[in-house]
């Protein structure tokens, strides 16, 4: 993912890389490791809102005045199931929202990284690669 | 800001936190002007990269040291909070099973008071309120995040300096090759 140097007596292309061209790289390699950030967060976040969903419809099976444990912390605690779907519910629109912010941001840099991509190879072609 | 401040990208450009910007080799000739200096071009290249280098393996320690602390206060902040939506309620008092020890567990009867103790380190407790309990802890949690963030912010502008540098190398190398086998050329027509 960057420019490469060239082994002994290998034709070297002739491209001139300006202060323009090289923030242009800099800018996409920053927004690459922002983007597998990114990713791995949003894979996180992804998961707990499928345990949530899980969660939310095993529940369903107890009764309502029954008590289950709900861990907050480290700690659980033994409250109604009522409650509890009370709790979960408001756990897992937080747990939505933040994952739409996140593939919000994802989509942006995604965005940015294409129009680079554009520029970078229309400018220098072969000599880079740009690819993950 | 005022106008003679330096911006990013442009030579001498400091980060907020005192990293300088490293120097692009635009034109190679400007910085090599003859074979000669090639080897101590590369050997101040080398050095700065290692002192980048170093640079971005603190930030690095010093973000996993956050990153592990933002979650155990986001934990305290939560438990703080769930207190405080009990102590009001109907049933104040509830069984709980707390973690004793690494996979221990045992149980516990706890009413949610009006204040709560926190664990502030250096073997030092001390009783808050709720409510300051809340407070003290959702500015700690924010002052951490804001933390982690400039110190991404610095790892991101440590590694585009990283590239800077490699990029220089590799042309001031593609340089010195090209020039070496110009060289050869012009023996082997005068042979």
């Amino acid at each position: 993912m960057s420019l490469q140097m060239l082994p002994d007596g290998q034709e070297t292309p002739d491209v001139q890389v300006s202060w323009e061209d090289q923030t242009r790289i800099n800018t996409f390699s920053k927004l690459n490791s922002r983007l597998s950030n990114l990713e791995d967060e949003q894979k996180i976040l992804a998961d707990e809102k499928e345990y949530l969903e899980d969660v939310s419809t095993e529940i369903e099976l107890i009764d309502e005045d029954e008590l289950v444990q709900y861990k907050v912390g480290d700690t659980f605690y033994w409250i109604k199931q009522s409650e509890v779907v009370e709790r979960l519910e408001k756990d897992s629109e937080k747990t939505e929202e933040s994952l739409i912010l996140l593939d919000d941001k994802v989509q942006s840099i995604k965005d940015e990284m294409e129009e680079l991509k554009t520029a970078l190879y229309a400018r220098f072609g072969n000599a880079i690669n740009l690819e993950r | 800001m005022s106008s003679t401040e330096i911006k990013p990208g442009e030579l001498g450009y400091v980060n907020p936190r005192g990293i300088p910007q490293a120097p692009f080799v635009e034109v190679v000739e400007d910085y090599v002007r003859s074979r000669d200096q090639v080897e101590s071009v590369l050997q101040s290249f080398q050095e700065m990269l290692s002192k980048y280098k170093y640079m971005e393996m603190s930030t690095l320690r010093r973000a996993g040291g956050l990153r592990e602390k933002i979650p155990d206060i986001q934990k305290t902040l939560d438990t703080v909070l769930f207190l405080d939506s009990k102590r009001n309620s109907e049933e104040p008092t509830m069984t709980t099973t707390f973690e004793l020890n690494d996979t221990l567990y045992a149980k516990a009867s706890v009413t949610a008071a009006d204040s709560v103790y926190l664990w502030l380190g250096a073997n030092v407790m001390l009783e808050y309120p709720i409510v300051e309990a809340t407070d003290l802890l959702t500015s700690k949690l924010k002052s951490a995040q804001e933390s982690l963030k400039l110190c991404e912010e610095d790892l991101e502008f440590l590694r585009e300096n990283i590239t800077t540098v490699e990029v220089n190398t590799a042309r001031v190398y593609n340089w010195d090759v090209q020039k070496r086998r110009e060289e050869k050329e012009t023996a082997a027509q005068l042979k």
